[in-house]
């Protein structure tokens, strides 16, 4: 099986500013990774550098392929949804329709179509007459209609509707993915996408600061609530979060010794959010 | 409607529970294909190495079987299995969690045993 990126010590300053730091990513074929970080954390910067839209040092091969020198050939196989509207105002959905087939080698028009007809989205209507919704779902029938090995989300869903949001996480497992296709999707909305993902990726400050599967996740950490009387026994195990409850506190440990966690009470894996908050608040300190 | 997943349990387990429930009760009875990996994942939003962990614990207890190009079917005689294990873990899991808890609450055992007996008697 072919990696679909891989990438080792990638970096990149602007000026004085590191904003991507040594970074080291395997992606193969058939998983859905989650890239997640606070704004200015790196994210879209990481995404132009696979892209091919911004150089940067070390090593990245995406497919196989450079980014930079081999561009044309990698983005036959590649599509994208960019975070901010990019189709002209004043193009008709038939035109986009249009120009995709003249330019894209592997755009199946047909199955474009299919996919709008379920929508409320019409071929002669104007880019500028339809909703942010609509417009999100015209994007998502013109990439899904390329048959890539690797699409790439950027904060799909932003602004979107709870409905749109559904429709589109629904679209994308049951129209687009399948064991040979890799998607790679950033966003704010953790909580929405944490049971979609098979990895994720944590990014702060240029730097990647949790890069699992997310079933090593439910090994990797615990979540304990302990009452106020028994704090003293985790005294020796220090925990990487930890918050007030209702008569005592929530902990969220890293590693540890699973069994004698367990002996102190029920232990549960904490949501991704809540490592979020535990990775990003930690390393700050 | 987004199901509700508890956080105590990865969804694999809830997941294969629920099935579990399906075939017990007879919604999905034996010889019926269970849906695709595909449909549950995209029905529940979650991807499809959870669906296919379910489903792969379903086959190694005997339950379901892999009908290549065809997809995952019950087997006759997972009900009967399925209730007799159920059975078993009731009587060595959840009975063991209301003694505990009627014992902290309290309650004697003749109370309980009366109240047991009341409730079943009603129930036939």
């Amino acid at each position: 099986m072919q990696t679909v990126i891989k990438a080792r010590g990638l970096s990149k300053s602007y000026g004085s500013t590191r904003v991507l730091d040594g970074i080291d990513l395997d992606l193969m074929p058939g998983r859905i990774l989650g890239l997640i970080g606070p704004n200015g954390a790196g994210k879209t910067t990481l995404l132009k550098a696979i892209l091919g839209l911004a150089p940067a040092q070390g090593e990245l091969a995406v497919l196989g392929l450079n980014p930079h020198t081999q561009r044309t050939q990698m983005l036959q196989e590649i599509s994208f949804i960019a975070d901010t509207a990019i189709l002209p105002r004043w193009l008709k959905v038939k035109q986009a329709l249009e120009y995709m087939e003249g330019v894209h080698p592997r755009f199946d028009r047909a199955k474009a179509e299919v996919f709008l007809q379920r929508t409320e989205v019409k071929t002669n209507m104007l880019v500028r007459q339809l909703s942010k919704g609509m417009l999100t779902q015209l994007h998502l029938a013109l990439v899904m209609a390329i048959d890539s090995k690797l699409l790439i989300l950027d904060e799909p869903t932003l602004g979107l509707d709870i409905l749109y949001r559904k429709q589109f996480y629904n679209a994308l497992l049951d129209d687009y993915f399948d064991k040979d296709k890799t998607i790679l999707i950033t966003t704010h909305q953790v909580e929405e996408i944490e049971n979609l993902l098979t990895d994720v990726v944590f990014i702060r400050q240029g730097k990647l600061c949790l890069n699992s599967s997310m079933e090593e996740l439910q090994d990797r950490f615990v979540e304990l609530q302990l009452t106020d009387d028994q704090l003293a026994k985790v005294a020796g195990h220090t925990p990487i979060h930890s918050r007030p409850v209702l008569g005592g506190k929530a902990m969220i440990f890293e590693g540890g010794d699973r069994e004698f966690l367990r002996s102190l009470g029920p232990i549960k894996t904490p949501s991704l959010a809540d490592i979020f908050v535990a990775k990003m608040h930690g390393e700050k300190s | 409607m987004q199901d509700s997943w508890k956080d105590d349990q990865p969804i694999y387990r809830q997941l294969h529970d629920k099935i579990l429930g399906l075939i017990l009760s007879g919604a999905l009875k034996e010889g019926e294909a269970l849906p695709s990996v595909r449909q549950v994942a995209s029905d529940y939003q979650i991807n499809h190495l959870t669906v296919g962990k379910a489903y792969q614990e379903l086959v190694d207890a005997g339950l379901v079987e892999k009908r290549r190009g065809l997809g995952m079917f019950v087997l006759a005689g997972s009900q009967q299995k399925i209730a007799t294990s159920e059975r078993e873990k009731f009587i060595s899991q959840e009975l063991p969690n209301l003694i505990a808890k009627a014992r902290q609450l309290g309650i004697r055992e003749a109370e309980l045993t009366k109240a047991i007996r009341q409730m079943m008697k009603e129930n036939t």
